[in-house]
């Protein structure tokens, strides 16, 4: 029992550490993530809801744009693998792939969000606005506290990049990348449910 | 504490399902079948999906039982609030 106590985070009691084995850590961006799937889960069911009721918004829903939906899509899909790689060139002591994985999830990141932002441009110069309608509330409402949360995530992988090129990650390097890549995968979640609720309703309403 | 050690091909192979199954979630809406089973079907792609992701690449597969009671309570509630706001829904709009 004593090796496995030592296995565990140096601040968790030893009961805890017996009875779960789990890092604080990980418990944390787990409950973290409990909250966010009360936030994203309470929006999307009331979306459901309230375009149940409205009978569609299909002339609403008309005007997004499902094939830059689909590009983002395939774009954050990509960060997800290139933050998983991230992890996994950290277990194989790989630090030059750690940087490039990780710069490479920075840069599909900022690439998802210059895609949202040239989509909401577009949608202002049609006259589309958070105040045009409720679907177009719930559609700001979600993607922009979605795109909230990819900038997040992109601060985060920053950080991390940041400390590798300086050498100051590699103390605890697993544990920062597995966390990160916890939140990061999340949002790629979210957006995997966000995409046929708001692009792909059009021809199911 | 969970430990997977998934080879980046692995991953690799993960991500080209995921791909795979984003072209055909967005074929089926264009598909001439009924709108409801499109609709299930685009809904089922997604679930697929996040599936994938949060099972490989969120390695929740290699978790302790508490992190899944984290990770689900939530969806739960979530559920519970859905289906109570149902009746008003079909009953009032």
């Amino acid at each position: 029992m004593e090796a496995e106590f030592t296995l565990g985070t140096p601040s968790l009691t030893p009961q805890g550490d017996a009875i779960t084995r789990l890092p604080t850590g990980k418990v944390g961006i787990w409950i973290f993530l409990a909250g966010e799937i009360m936030i994203f889960g309470g929006l999307i069911s009331c979306y459901i809801l309230l375009r149940i009721a409205n009978g569609g918004w299909a002339a609403d829903a008309a005007h997004v744009n499902w094939q830059i939906g689909t590009l983002n899509t395939l774009v954050l899909l990509t960060s997800s693998l290139t933050m998983i790689l991230a992890l996994a060139a950290v277990r194989a002591g790989n630090r030059d792939g750690v940087k490039l994985y990780l710069a490479s999830t920075v840069a599909l990141g900022l690439l998802f969000l210059l895609v949202k932002a040239y989509e909401y441009l577009a949608h202002f110069r049609e006259g589309f606005t958070p105040l045009t309608g409720t679907f177009w509330s719930f559609y700001y409402l979600m993607t922009g506290l979605h795109a909230l949360h990819v900038t997040g995530g992109i601060v985060v992988n920053l950080v991390l990049l940041i400390m590798a090129i300086r050498g100051t990650l590699w103390a605890r390097a697993d544990r920062r990348m597995e966390y990160a890549g916890i939140y990061w995968h999340f949002v790629d979640v979210v957006w995997i449910f966000l995409f046929p609720l708001l692009y792909l309703s059009l021809k199911l309403t | 504490m969970s430990t997977v050690n998934d080879t980046g091909y692995f991953y690799c192979e993960i991500w080209a399902w995921l791909v795979g199954l984003l072209v055909a979630g967005t074929v089926i809406v264009f598909l001439p079948i009924p709108k409801l089973l499109a609709l299930t079907l685009v809904f089922a792609v997604a679930a697929v999906k996040a599936g994938l992701v949060i099972r490989h690449y969120m390695h929740l597969k290699a978790e302790h039982v508490l992190i899944y009671l984290i990770a689900l309570l939530p969806v739960l509630f979530i559920i519970i609030m859905a289906i109570s706001l149902l009746p008003d829904i079909a009953f009032r709009h």
